[in-house]
């Protein structure tokens, strides 16, 4: 502790700017880290005290995915003897059209039964609810809101409030208010209640209902109850306890983890090399210190602890302030997620609170200490073994030892094999992640080695910009390798994050202009909700009669599409005529024959799949799907695997007839309208609105409007992508800033001889201009062939881990050529106050440096 | 005994007057107030704990015989609830079948036996109180003689047998010696009083003791419903299919 206070605190008092940007990888590392996790984990809790609220004292739900069961379920469900209440319910998020109030969500239930099960009022008497039950029944415009909403709106009881359903915006009369805590505060407090039955009208449901939700007899075992009841209902219907919804949301948002994960091991990654970096320099600048401290009898290990003590305390400082920023970000990642997952999968949940999990804190915590601690290692390990005698030889130590070099190239080496031989040893998870982390430390490693060579190629190009200057950059770059390479695989590593992820965006972008292309080939789509991936309401199939009537259209495809759950996790499922689907279709076919898989689907005799679902889920052609469908369980051949965007999770097509007949649904979401030739899309669709757009809920999107919206919910996803490779060029800048920093700190006495011999300021700017160019141009041209590397493993897995996707290799020539004047503009930019600092400064005090 | 009495004191049958204990003066109160059929129009007073008042008209028709009767309610005021009717089929072996029936979306809705102890339409009834029940799902202890509003009475204890599955502990009713009528009734539920009624404005309708207002005290919430029955015939003839659900649908 003493070292620490007689050395290192004058020390870190004297450099703390250099300190300050020593920690900020370890700061943006932390925040990316904690940050992604608060807000998913935020997002996550939301949804689950969403989901408790609102189920009350439920034990057990009865679903079926996102189609819900006929009415009959309900009184099998009632009859069960371990059965003491069991309601039905319907959910549906609705806009209000109230300014800044975000969606409610309007929760159908049969009040003569449900408040034995949920509680819609803890302090208040019961006539405080509702002001008249009777009529709250009786009238299908009831509804019962929060307290909360209602102060936060200004609504009162017996006001009215518009609310969007099957016919239309339709107004409703506010009957009942809840106290806002207990049920009332679910979502935010944007709940609203109201009869089922009125829901089931008004929400296009048909006599089903979404859920029933069940309390168990006194003393029952919920467990043998669950199997008892499963066992009544059949496969189709799931039986389980609320909290199963917070495991499929889960699901969901898993994503957001592994992209976080990604990116903030890489920004961790680069904290740890900007520490390395900077310790290194401070030992080669504080070698005289350590050789009079090792004169004085200062033993080898209490020297190597005093330097892996600071890169502790440095990693503790960066850590805590990444944690701060993390929690502070957090709060806008989880509205982001949020609003993904809600336009996305039209789930219902709203993040109010984040707090950070202190699990979380603790294990970023670690990490960062961690991180900076490794960093830090070869650094101490170096000052343990400063002779003190050769310590006062300037710049002896910046020179990597000739055996140094050469280990670290044959650890390279080793590793380049073993990362090659794991990409040749299997599909395993152990083998290809360890691929992966071999191949990007084997190109780390070899960072200093390929500075060395890089640079030498450079340093003509160098000379021939700026005779002297070029010449004195290069060579300042060539005699310490140590000084320059941390900052320069800093650089790279940023460089390849970039490359990365900007290779799976414009991968995915392709892609996806391309399914588009081959799977969206109407010219309309008629949807009863603003955004298609909303289906809380719908249409009746015999809509789609009345639509053939309008003139300029010549052909109608009615598509359901809900989400069910397969293997416990929420899927696709597309029902529409496939006959008629693949006249107009080009999908590409990966797996099956395309002359008979779609003949054999339009038959009934199977199912074709997404690849994404075929690869996420173990699937081939040949195989057999057991779905559970409300009828009881459906063995479902897969006829064929086809490229298909529609579903992260993926998706399953079937005819609709088989869909009909083991769902018992007939309704449709989305209506897929093919004009006439010459007839106009403008003029067809005002006809469609004129016609129908009075007394039902419709909208009529346009193809392009239709693509704009699919391209929007990819841009809203990789919206966090851009914000990770933001960071990643931060963190790469800060690099170069400190590199650049130090360095001229460290020559301080060199460009005062410089000075002293004649140079002129300009010269001496140029100079550091150029080695700061140099040292971009380094870090780009590594960065560019590691980016390679990287992008080739990330999008192996997004195939394999995040969303099956089989994204083609497309390196972004568009985004590395953007990456070469924003790195070596920063680059400049980042020299220019050192290189001011250098010339500006006493000439006398840069010959007394050191 | 008017309609009410049975509608909501259920568990009492007839059975001949063998003796003076509980059993026997409920069944022969419930006897006495046999009819093959009824009607009224009755008008209902609710008055919560803030002393809001809610009115509500309702025409009640019944057909069949005690424990397997059935009975169609349907509101005739104010204009919101206008139409809402409640159907019941009574078991004499287990418990009424019901039905609410919503003309503005047109659809019933079967009552649940789980809903059975909730409120009937924000009244202080609740479902079951609507029930006809067998005397035997109960047992009867006369507690003794005593004097209510200036009648002498008995006080009978009514306790329900588990597999009427009833959501009240007991049942203490006083029954008037001079006319078998109803005089009150309070209702327990684990030893505790929640609800209380009251019987007044005795009178004599085709030769029947009915009680034309009836009172019920929601003790816990402090609320009160007031019954009053116009408007009262008893055998009367009734047509069998205005007793289903069809009928109900058919008005729509």
């Amino acid at each position: 502790m003493m070292l620490l206070r007689l050395i290192t605190w004058p020390y870190v008092r004297k450099h703390m700017l250099r300190c300050l940007l020593t920690t900020a990888g370890i700061v943006l590392g932390v925040a990316v880290f904690v940050g992604m996790h608060t807000a998913n984990q935020s997002v996550l809790f939301a949804f689950n005290q969403t989901v408790d609220k609102i189920a009350g004292s439920t034990q057990l739900q009865v679903t079926a995915g996102e189609t819900g069961f006929p009415e009959e379920v309900l009184e099998r469900v009632q009859s069960h003897p371990d059965v003491e209440v069991a309601v039905p319910v319907i959910e549906a998020s609705v806009q209000t059209g109230l300014q800044g109030q975000g969606n409610l969500l309007v929760l159908g239930v049969d009040m003569t039964g449900d408040r034995s099960l949920r509680d819609y009022d803890l302090n208040k008497a019961d006539e405080a609810l509702i002001d008249d039950p009777l009529v709250f029944l009786a009238q299908p415009d009831s509804i019962i809101l929060s307290e909360q909403f209602c102060q936060r709106t200004g609504l009162q009881m017996n006001g009215k409030l518009t609310m969007q359903t099957m016919a239309g915006p339709k107004q409703f009369t506010i009957r009942g208010v809840m106290n806002s805590a207990g049920l009332a505060s679910a979502f935010g407090g944007n709940l609203a209640v109201m009869d089922i039955y009125a829901a089931q009208m008004v929400f296009g449901r048909g006599r089903h209902f979404d859920r029933v939700d069940i309390a168990l007899r006194r003393g029952v075992n919920v467990d043998a109850a669950r199997a008892s009841l499963q066992s009544l209902l059949g496969p189709g219907l799931q039986v389980d306890p609320p909290s199963a919804r917070g495991q499929q949301f889960e699901a969901m948002a898993q994503i957001y983890s592994m992209s976080a994960n990604i990116t903030s091991l890489f920004a961790l990654f680069i904290g740890l090399f900007l520490i390395y970096n900077t310790f290194s320099i401070a030992v080669t600048q504080r070698r005289s210190e350590i050789g009079i401290l090792r004169a004085l009898g200062a033993t080898q290990g209490q020297i190597k602890r005093l330097f892996v003590l600071e890169s502790g305390i440095a990693g503790l400082f960066g850590s805590l302030a990444g944690l701060g920023l993390g929690v502070l970000i957090a709060r806008g990642i989880a509205g982001y997620i949020s609003g993904y997952l809600g336009e996305m999968y039209g789930v219902a949940q709203r993040a109010e609170e984040v707090s950070a999990d202190p699990r979380l804190l603790g294990f970023a915590l670690f990490l960062g200490i961690a991180t900076s601690l490794i960093g830090g290692w070869i650094p101490a390990r170096s000052a343990a073994r400063v002779d003190p005698v050769k310590a006062l030889q300037k710049g002896r130590a910046q020179v990597m030892s000739a055996g140094e070099n050469r280990a670290r190239k044959i650890a390279a080496l080793a590793m380049l094999g073993l990362g090659i031989a794991c990409v040749f040893a299997g599909h395993k998870p152990f083998f290809f992640y360890s691929g992966y982390m071999l191949s990007v430390l084997a190109v780390l490693l070899l960072t200093p080695a390929l500075c060395i060579w890089l640079t030498r190629m450079l340093r003509p190009l160098m000379k021939w910009v700026r005779p002297v200057e070029g010449s004195l950059a290069a060579d300042s770059l060539l005699q310490a390798p140590r000084r320059t390479s941390g900052t320069v695989a800093a650089l790279a590593l940023s460089v390849a994050l970039v490359i990365g992820l900007g290779g799976i965006a414009k991968s995915s972008f392709e892609m996806i202009y391309e399914w588009m292309d081959a799977a969206l080939s109407p010219d309309l789509f008629l949807t009863s909700s603003e955004s298609i991936t909303q289906r809380g309401f719908r249409f009746p199939f015999e809509f789609g009669d009345e639509l053939r009537q309008v003139e300029g259209i010549d052909e109608i495809q009615a598509v359901r599409t809900v989400r069910i759950i397969y293997q416990g996790t929420p899927v696709m499922l597309v029902s529409t005529n496939v006959e008629k689907l693949v006249k107009r279709i080009r999908t590409k076919v990966i797996q099956g024959d395309p002359r008979t898989m779609y003949q054999q689907a339009s038959r009934g005799e199977g199912v074709v799949i997404s690849d994404n679902f075929a690869l996420l889920r173990r699937v081939n052609a040949g195989d057999t799907l057991a779905l559970m469908s409300p009828t009881g369980p459906l063995r479902a051949k897969v006829l064929g695997v086809v490229t298909d965007f529609s579903d992260q999770q993926g998706t399953i097509m079937m005819d609709r007839e088989l869909y009909r007949r083991h769902w018992k649904d007939d309704t449709v979401d989305v209506f897929r309208v093919y004009l006439n030739q010459g007839a106009s899309q403008t003029v067809v669709r005002q006809r469609l609105l004129d016609r129908f757009g009075t007394k039902t809920r419709l909208f009529v999107l346009t193809n392009g409007e239709l693509r704009a919206f699919i391209l929007r919910i990819t841009e809203q996803w990789f919206g966090l992508t851009y914000v990770q490779i933001f960071v990643a060029v931060l963190v790469a800048i800060l690099g170069i800033v400190n590199t650049l920093t130090v360095s001229i700190a460290d020559r301080k006495r060199e460009l005062g001889v410089l000075q002293a011999v004649g140079a002129l300021r300009n010269q001496v700017r140029h100079t550091i201009w150029m080695e700061a160019l140099a040292i971009g141009a380094l870090g780009l041209m590594i960065g560019y062939a590691l980016g390679a590397v990287h992008l080739y493993y990330i999008l192996e897995v997004t195939k394999r881990d995040i969303a099956g996707m089989r994204l083609e290799y497309r390196y972004p020539l568009g985004i590395a050529l953007t990456l070469l004047p924003v790195m070596l503009g920063a680059a400049l930019l980042s020299g220019a106050g050192p290189a001011e600092a250098a010339v500006r400064g006493s000439l006398v005090e840069a010959l007394e440096y050191e | 005994m008017n309609s009410m009495n049975r509608l909501l004191l259920g568990w009492m049958a007839a059975l001949p007057l063998l003796a003076q204990d509980g059993r026997t003066i409920v069944d022969e109160a419930q006897k006495r107030s046999r009819a093959d059929s009824q009607r009224y129009e009755g008008t209902l007073e609710v008055r919560d704990a803030k002393r809001k008042v809610s009115m509500k008209r309702w025409v009640y028709e019944r057909l069949g015989s005690a424990g397997e009767a059935k009975a169609v309610l349907k509101f005739t005021a104010p204009a919101e609830v206008k139409g809402v009717a409640l159907l019941i089929h009574n078991h004499p072996d287990r418990a009424s079948d019901q039905w609410m029936w919503t003309p503005a979306v047109a659809r019933e809705r079967r009552i649940a036996f789980q809903d059975r102890r909730t409120r009937f339409f924000g009244t202080d009834f609740t479902f079951e109180d609507l029930e006809e029940r067998d005397v035997d799902r109960s047992t009867y202890k006369l507690m003794g003689e005593e004097k209510l509003d200036g009648a002498t009475v008995w006080r009978i204890e009514s306790t329900p047998k588990p597999e009427a599955k009833s959501q009240y502990t007991r049942i203490e009713l006083w029954v008037r010696k001079d006319t078998y009528s109803f005089a009150q009734a309070e209702c327990f539920s684990k030893d505790k009083l929640v609800r209380r009624i009251r019987y007044t404005d005795l009178e004599k309708v085709q030769n029947i003791w009915t009680a034309r207002t009836l009172e019920v005290h929601d003790i816990d919430r402090n609320s009160r419903t007031v019954m009053k029955l116009e408007k009262l015939q008893y055998n009367l003839t009734l047509p069998a299919e205005n007793f289903t659900l069809q009928a109900l649908r058919r008005e729509q």
